[in-house]
């Protein structure tokens, strides 16, 4: 067993303090006690565990120290990394987001140039062509004007936008017109003026997109139903050179004009229509074109901005296949085609007295 | 083996060697990014970048006690080395290991190191417990008898015993309580 006065001696020994004699001695001593022997050992394992630890901590101690310094110096300094950062990734990125710009830039202005350049394709090809419908300004302000000197109400007043002709091709209240007359329109009415004016309202029953085609149902209940439809259809080609005839509303009252047909084919070479060499104007979009016979051939479409006297007709037959193409279900009734031609014996004056009734002026309402 | 170290790390190496607290503190900044780096990109957070810096940095300045030792690398490397190694057992303690770590430096594996450098873990691990384990006021004569140098006088002043037979009585007994929890522990280990 150990003492206190033995373990100072072993303290002393491992801490080397004990001079040259006391030194052997306790060497000797420990030869002789193994008890002795195990003793110093362990207590050298536990003053080195000691040493150990106590350096470590120590140590760790000023690394801690350290550590807080760092972290106070970075804070103090974050405002200024912050700037310098930033510096830093401008310095870093500018290259690349140089590049990514510019293959942006190029990316937009390529699509909107190729883009535009088709469009402008696009409209190239149509600003030759010009539909016949009229815009009604004149009328416009007149209404206006009207309307400002009797009432200062003008809350619920809609002009008339569009002007153009359609005709009647069934008893029970169906016209024919142009597509482009009605596209867009908000409320469509029609009148007739060959006595007295009459105004129906229309609603559209059916458009057709390629062939520039729309059909009308007049939906007042005062249309008289009993109309009769006088003319017929020509459904084989016309030749060339074949005298035909048009009325339509140009302006606020029925023009008559007269030619021939100039080609078979329309605007560009489209086989669905006939070029013909009447002189139309704005307004005659829908007009119906008649053969010396009045039989129906086509309806006046548009003409040819860049050229003299050649407009366009699109063809009777056409207009059968879209008559053709209306869903039963769409129509509220069916549409019957005039089947017999009751005027085809008599001259042109007296063929216009019957056709004149079926001729109307559209006018499309449209809301700005 | 001969490769000449870096002038940096000639000079730093030497002024560690010496114990020169400057070197410690510019050590330590030099390096704690690149681990901090190393570390935050493998799973770990700052906290933990922290102290396995420290345990690396301590392993450096130990060895760097020892006579005879000689680095083979750059302290960098070293450094890396150590910290690499030290936290990939991390990962296997806290089972978070991925089998993937990501590198950003070039490093030395360990093997011949290791037996030794656990052996005085473990001696600091049980001596911590143990000195946890004695409580006041043993361990503050203990630690300024042993490792501030405190002569009995200075115990028997700071700790107010009125002389120093007694400071010397007290010191003995806290020593065998020391003395028992340590090997209690160490042998089991």
């Amino acid at each position: 067993m150990v003492n206190m006065s033995n373990i100072e001696q072993i303290e002393q020994y491992l801490a080397g303090t004990l001079s040259k004699e006391e030194a052997d001695l306790f060497e000797t001593k420990i030869k002789q006690d193994p008890q002795l022997a195990i003793e110093v050992s362990s207590h050298k394992l536990l003053m080195e565990s000691f040493t150990l630890y106590g350096k470590r901590t120590g140590l760790k101690q000023k690394l801690n120290q350290f550590h807080e310094e760092m972290e106070t110096e970075s804070f103090a300094n974050r405002s200024r990394f912050a700037k310098y950062s930033i510096q830093v990734f401008w310095k870093k990125h500018l290259p690349t987001m140089v590049v990514a710009a510019s293959v942006a830039v190029i990316t937009v202005m390529g699509t909107l140039f190729t883009v535009d350049y088709l469009h402008s394709l696009e409209n190239r090809q149509i600003s030759y062509y010009k539909e016949l419908k009229r815009e009604l300004n004149s009328i416009k302000n007149t209404q206006k004007n009207i309307v400002s000197a009797t009432s200062s109400n003008t809350s619920d007043y809609k002009p008339v936008t569009y002007s153009a002709t359609g005709f009647l091709i069934s008893s029970n209240g169906y016209i024919v017109t142009n597509r482009h007359v009605i596209a867009g329109a908000d409320s469509v009415y029609v009148e007739s003026k060959v006595n007295e004016l009459c105004r129906y309202k229309a609603k559209e029953v059916y458009i057709d997109k390629f062939s520039d085609l729309a059909v009308l149902k007049i939906t007042d209940p005062d249309f008289p139903i009993s109309m009769k439809i006088p003319y017929g259809f020509k459904t084989r080609e016309s030749d060339l050179g074949e005298p035909v005839y048009t009325l339509a509303f140009p302006r606020e009252d029925m023009v008559y004009g007269d030619g021939t047909i100039s080609s078979k084919t329309g605007f560009e070479g489209d086989t669905a229509a006939y070029q013909i060499s009447i002189p139309v104007n704005p307004g005659n979009s829908g007009a119906p074109l008649l053969d010396d016979r009045g039989n129906l051939v086509g309806i006046i479409s548009g003409k040819h901005t860049d050229a003299e006297g050649a407009a366009f007709a699109i063809k009777a037959k056409y207009l059968l296949e879209v008559i053709d193409s209306i869903p039963r279900d769409s129509l509220p009734e069916p549409i019957i085609l005039p089947a017999k031609n009751s005027i085809k014996e008599l001259k042109r004056p007296e063929q216009i007295k019957y056709l004149q009734n079926l001729v109307f002026n559209v006018k499309v309402y449209q809301h700005k | 083996m001969n490769k000449v170290l870096p002038e940096f790390d000639e000079e730093l190496l030497l002024a560690l060697k010496r114990g020169d607290d400057k070197a410690l503190n510019l050590l330590y900044r030099t390096y704690f990014p690149m681990v901090l780096h190393f570390i935050g990109n493998n799973s770990g957070t700052e906290q933990e970048a922290k102290d396995i810096y420290q345990e690396s940095i301590i392993v450096l300045y130990e060895n760097l006690q020892i006579p005879g030792f000689e680095l083979t690398c750059k302290v960098k490397t070293y450094i890396y080395s150590v910290s690499r190694r030290l936290w990939l057992k991390k990962l296997a303690e806290k089972s978070r290991y991925v089998g993937k770590i990501e590198d950003f430096e070039s490093f030395i594996p360990f093997v011949k190191e290791d037996a030794e450098i656990e052996d005085k873990d473990m001696q600091f691990k049980v001596m911590k417990q143990a000195l946890e384990k004695l409580g006041e006021p043993c361990r503050t004569i203990l630690e300024d008898f042993f490792i501030h140098n405190f002569t009995m006088q200075q115990i028997m002043e700071k700790m107010g015993y009125t002389n120093t037979d007694n400071a010397k009585n007290q010191k003995y007994k806290c020593l065998m309580r020391l003395k028992k929890l340590f090997f209690s522990s160490y042998h089991s280990e």
